[in-house]
């Protein structure tokens, strides 16, 4: 489904941070990427769901070589992606419910189709009386569970979260953690970047260790 | 228990999705939430300056028309009619002379009348100048002939020139031409620099909207990150971006437009009582009001496509 061989990423005319990355997530795999802070595992996430491309390597998604895809292809491809930002990045001036139907509308959805679905998984992620709220009065833990929201909303191929239980307390990264492995049941492949071991050890699924810039896999 | 979001209102909702032919024009003027930011701070000025292009594009479109209009109506006016002007002589009667040049004018053809003006009412002509009390009976007053001619199979005018001047002496045939082509062509210049200011207020409102356009995506460049990196084409965000200048436009438009039709009765109340330089009596015939509503449709179509244009152009070069 995704399949990364030998690449290698760099900012400008910087040094690499990735180096030599090669891995493969299967359909309805389940993976965490792990590593000390700064190792690169966000420029990793950055690849995966297109915002960068890579300095060399080959990156191949559903098939197709990222590298010599032209520019209006990338959309249907990122539709299949969903991802939980490290900051979130939910738009200020829409409320709750519209950043989460958000992918829904982009793909030429009728509100009419999506509404009681979005509103069942924000009640569900226990949003359901902040729906008519702006992030910017959301607390950290609540925009992180919208963000996560609008990640899964269009029940994406594959969902890449950074840092996904950073803001939340250990019970709600837990029922959060069941969201991710229940939609990894349906059929989506799942790969979330933490540094909360508890929540690594807990699924036994696993691991893409990054350490200066070099991948190993454990588990 | 019944869902107290669903109560209240219906929102939170986008825009209306579901728009039916009617309610496109309504959505022309209420405008209707945008997953871009609108331009925020810049919106009302924007309007505003908007508005003024419109107000100056309904005032040129006005001029122009009507300035065309009285053009082509003294086209067909002067070309219509002609003057035999008969001096006063020593060798013939006044009256007689009139006769002279009155059976001249019957057998030619392609006149449809030919009526010689009273001395009273040639002595009314010169009054606003000379005064009534100075036109003493014996003063001797040119006379004057005024005739109508067939349109579409006018008489040989140099021809009837000629014999016109053989019938009496002193008398002289005045087509008109002369002043006729000079003041057609100072309407034609006026109404093509009306045409030509149009074009310019045209070219500048496009200029101010790509230039806010752009300041717009580039304000708003993490929120088109975003959206592309959760699938949204050019299109989508193109789309959510004009919908706001159409607002824009054709609100400015209806504003500009509405003071420009305002700006035109009142010329025509303060000119009530003649032609105010070239435009007609009435600031602007009725018969063009309904050309001034075509701006706000014109700003709105303008703004739109700048916008859409520019919005393509500017994210191929962003992301």
């Amino acid at each position: 489904m995704i399949r990364f061989e030998n690449v290698g990423m760099r900012y400008g005319m910087g040094p690499e941070v990735l180096r030599d990355v090669s891995f493969h997530l299967a359909p309805a795999s389940f993976h965490f990427l792990t590593g000390p802070s700064g190792a690169g595992k966000t420029s990793l996430l950055k690849l995966m769901f297109l915002a960068n491309r890579p300095s060399r390597g080959l990156i191949t998604m559903f098939g197709q070589d990222i590298a010599t895809l032209p520019r209006k292809e990338l959309p249907p491809l990122r539709r299949r992606i969903g991802v939980v930002f490290q900051e979130f990045r939910l738009l200020g001036h829409l409320t709750t419910y519209e950043n989460v139907a958000l992918p829904l509308k982009i793909q030429g959805k009728r509100e009419a189709e999506y509404r009681a679905d979005v509103e069942e998984l924000l009640a569900w992620v226990g949003l359901g009386d902040r729906m008519n709220a702006t992030p910017p009065t959301l607390s950290g833990g609540e925009k992180q569970r919208a963000a996560i929201a609008r990640a899964v909303v269009a029940q994406p191929e594959v969902l890449l979260a950074d840092e996904p239980t950073g803001n939340v307390d250990p019970e709600m990264g837990q029922r959060l953690l069941r969201l991710f492995v229940e939609l990894n049941r349906l059929g989506t492949s799942v790969l979330i970047a933490t540094h909360d071991r508890a929540l690594v050890e807990s699924t036994g699924a696993p691991e893409l260790v990054l350490r200066d810039g070099r991948l190993t896999i454990r588990g | 228990m019944a869902d107290p979001l669903r109560g209240k209102d219906k929102a939170p909702t986008f825009h209306d999705e579901e728009r039916g032919p009617a309610g496109a024009l309504a959505a022309m003027l209420v405008e209707t939430k945008s997953v871009m930011p609108a331009a925020g701070a810049t919106g009302m000025s924007l309007m505003l300056v908007v508005a003024a292009m419109c107000f100056l594009a309904t005032l040129a479109l006005g001029a122009a028309l009507s300035v065309g209009g009285k053009a082509r109506e003294w086209t067909n006016d002067l070309s219509g009619s002609l003057t035999v002007e008969i001096k006063p002589s020593r060798e013939m009667e006044p009256e007689e002379q009139i006769d002279a040049v009155m059976g001249v004018l019957a057998e030619t053809s392609g006149i449809v009348s030919a009526t010689p003006l009273s001395r009273d009412d040639t002595a009314a002509l010169l009054e606003p100048w000379l005064g009534g009390e100075v036109l003493a009976d014996d003063l001797p007053l040119p006379r004057l002939v005024d005739i109508r001619i067939e349109g579409s199979a006018p008489p040989d005018l140099s021809a009837l020139a000629m014999e016109v001047a053989a019938a009496a002496p002193g008398a002289s045939l005045d087509t008109h031409r002369q002043w006729q082509s000079e003041i057609v062509n100072a309407a034609r210049s006026a109404e093509w620099l009306a045409y030509a200011v149009l074009a310019l207020v045209a070219a500048t409102t496009v200029a101010i909207v790509v230039f806010a356009t752009r300041a717009g995506l580039s304000a708003n460049r993490d929120v088109v990150e975003v959206l592309h990196l959760i699938g949204a084409r050019d299109n989508f965000i193109a789309s959510e971006v004009q919908r706001h200048f159409l607002h824009l436009g054709f609100r400015g438009g209806v504003i500009g437009a509405g003071l420009g039709a305002a700006a035109f009765l009142l010329l025509g109340l303060a000119g009530a009582t003649g032609d105010l330089y070239l435009v007609s009596a009435s600031g602007i015939g009725p018969e063009y009001l309904p050309a001034l509503a075509v701006i706000p449709f014109a700003a709105a179509l303008v703004a739109v496509l700048a916008a859409r244009l520019t919005v393509f152009q500017t994210l191929e070069s962003m992301l």
